[in-house]
């Protein structure tokens, strides 16, 4: 039985991962906004269309329809350039520390449709490290095969492939982590939440089968396999997320929705299980995510438009690695565990320019001293609210094709490792950092042309 | 005889009165709220039309949609199905057409629509269609 020793120093290294993480993620929260007007100018339509603030990622009925045929809509008129950019400037307050303001991200999107069959989507992302230095990565890929206008007993039927980088990035309610680029964050997290540690997300490459049967029976599965640690490299990421060596992994969504034109509503189960050698020369530890999402939007005249989203993951874990400290054997971490991911969110926009997000982010999982010090509970709680305004992006406006987005974003943390207060442990006499020491608030400007 | 015909005939001016009071009623019916109808437009026309002249979505631009032929936006590639339906684009086509859903009222058409089928949303849809001149 193979053993993982954790050093006595490894607190503070670990420490630091988790202040390194979890700046990473609020980064990527702060400047998740995603929009394509490469799709625009290929279909003629304007990012309200797709997404209820004319930014994304959260998409509307008539958004989701388009990635489910494959990224491939259009007007019919002519060959467009599937090309587009984003930059984002942020200025960051921390509760803790000093402010900065920097250009934070520089994307490039390679987006659109190659034939009534073929289209993808590609993210490159440049990442700014700190002193001017920007690390370049290739950030979601979806590359799609669509079958469209399909019959299957009377009803409309739908069929594709996609090839993608990001269990649940290619799914079209746009719900799960991946794809609404919202996951709790904490020392832990679920495979299909992007902001665990080791997650699955941009690391891997897989395929999936998928179907939508009389526009509302959805069905999707697949299987995945991480990227060598060298071509994680060469794709910009570093081998400390590496999510391990990858067998015998299954994808599963099965999904209902109804478009109801003024109403949208979803329910869906997912699930995705791997055997996970983490490092990889470590024993197997079995991992299961059995999650269900509900989604409902309000969209009326597009006058006033509320989306709401629910997303539980439950990860099982049966660890095949024995985690001791040295010194005190007696403390054996235990071989079962789980850990659930869940995010409450809410949105509501007006004129599909301005707009308001509420999030609670909740991220538990079992007690264990061993793997969770130094109080042996994982759970992490916080909020997110953002203020935005789009002055673009709609059919009455300057530009539908390109636009510009302004928002205030706050952060807030109430529990992390378990506790509100001295969340690290911190010895007497020492700097006590408590939950609400790790908020944040931003300013960003986003423009996507 | 042609006395007897201009001379006022009780009969005939009843049945005339039902007649125009019919068309009357008929076309109060068929006007709806065009500011209703620019709603109704927005939920169910504007992800793939625009009132904009010139500029197409997935689907050609609506301005001007009354009175027009059918395939007569130049620089928006129809179906053939509807390069061959040569019709006018009367209120009264578009009522027929758009209460039902696009490929049974066109067979072959590239238009994805299920159809309105409540009257009173049909007819402020079309009074607004027919302000966009």
């Amino acid at each position: 039985m193979a053993l993982l020793m954790i050093r006595c120093g490894g607190r503070r290294t670990r420490r630091v991962f988790v202040w390194y993480a979890l700046l990473a993620w609020l980064m990527l929260v702060s400047t998740s906004a995603q929009a394509i007007p490469a799709y625009a100018r290929q279909t003629g339509s304007a990012c309200a269309d797709c997404h209820a603030g004319s930014y994304g990622p959260a998409l509307t009925p008539y958004g989701m329809r388009f990635k489910l045929n494959g990224y491939t809509d259009t007007d019919g008129n002519g060959v467009k350039i599937p090309v587009a950019g984003q930059v984002t400037e942020t200025h960051n307050v921390p509760a803790r520390g000093e402010s900065s303001s920097a250009l934070t991200e520089a994307d490039l999107y390679v987006a659109g449709r190659v034939s009534d069959q073929f289209g993808g989507y590609a993210k490159i992302e440049a990442d700014n490290i700190g002193h001017d230095k920007y690390n370049t990565r290739l950030s979601n890929l979806d590359l799609r095969f669509v079958a469209k206008e399909q019959k299957l007993a009377g009803k409309d039927l739908t069929i594709g492939v996609s090839v993608n980088n990001s269990p649940g990035f290619e799914d079209p309610i746009a719900a799960l982590p991946s794809a609404s680029l919202l996951g709790p964050p904490g020392v832990t997290g679920t495979l299909l939440n992007p902001s665990s540690p080791n997650a699955p997300a941009n690391r891997v490459i897989g395929a999936t089968v998928y179907g939508l049967l009389d526009s509302s029976w959805y069905g999707e599965m697949g299987t995945y396999n991480a990227l060598p640690n060298s071509v994680q490299d060469r794709l910009g990421y570093a081998q400390s997320g590496d999510p391990g060596r990858l067998s015998d992994t299954g994808y599963f969504r099965f999904a209902y929705m109804k478009d109801l034109k003024r109403q949208f509503f979803s329910a869906g189960v997912v699930a995705l299980t791997t055997k996970r050698q983490l490092p990889r020369m470590a024993s197997k530890d079995d991992l299961t995510d059995l999650g269900y999402d509900l989604s409902y939007q309000f969209l009326g005249n597009r006058q006033h438009i509320v989306q709401v989203s629910y997303v539980n993951i439950l990860e099982q874990r049966r660890y095949g690695n024995e985690l001791v400290i040295p010194n005190t054997p007696d403390l054996v971490a235990s071989d079962r565990a789980n850990v659930r991911d869940q995010t409450l969110s809410v949105t509501y926009t007006f004129m599909q320019s301005y707009g308001v997000t509420v999030s609670h982010l909740v991220n538990t999982g079992s007690h264990d001293p061993v793997r969770y010090p130094p109080y042996g509970d994982p759970d992490t709680t916080s909020n997110l609210m953002s203020l935005y305004w789009t002055p673009f992006g709609r059919d009455d406006s300057w530009t539908s094709r390109a636009n510009l987005k302004l928002a205030a974003t706050w952060f807030r943390f109430t529990k992390f490792n378990g506790r509100a207060n001295n969340i690290f442990g911190a010895p007497p006499g020492t700097l006590v950092t408590n939950a609400g020491d790790l908020n944040a608030f931003t300013l960003s400007a986003s423009a996507a042309f | 005889m042609t006395t007897s015909f201009l001379r006022p005939n009780p009969c005939r001016m009843a049945a005339a009165t039902i007649f125009v009071g019919c068309l009357l009623v008929s076309s109060l019916v068929r006007a709806g709220d065009a500011a209703a109808g620019a709603d109704v437009f927005k939920t169910e026309c504007a992800e793939c039309h625009t009132v904009k002249q010139g500029r197409n979505k997935k689907g050609p631009s609506l301005f001007g949609i009354v009175g027009r032929t059918t395939a007569s936006v130049t620089d928006y590639s129809y179906s053939d199905a509807l390069q061959q339906a040569h019709w006018v684009w009367t209120t009264d086509k578009l009522h027929g057409y758009l209460s039902q859903p696009a490929k049974q009222a066109n067979p072959g058409t590239k238009m994805k629509y299920s159809g309105l089928t409540d009257a009173k949303q049909l007819d402020d849809l079309i009074t607004y269609l027919d302000t966009l001149h």
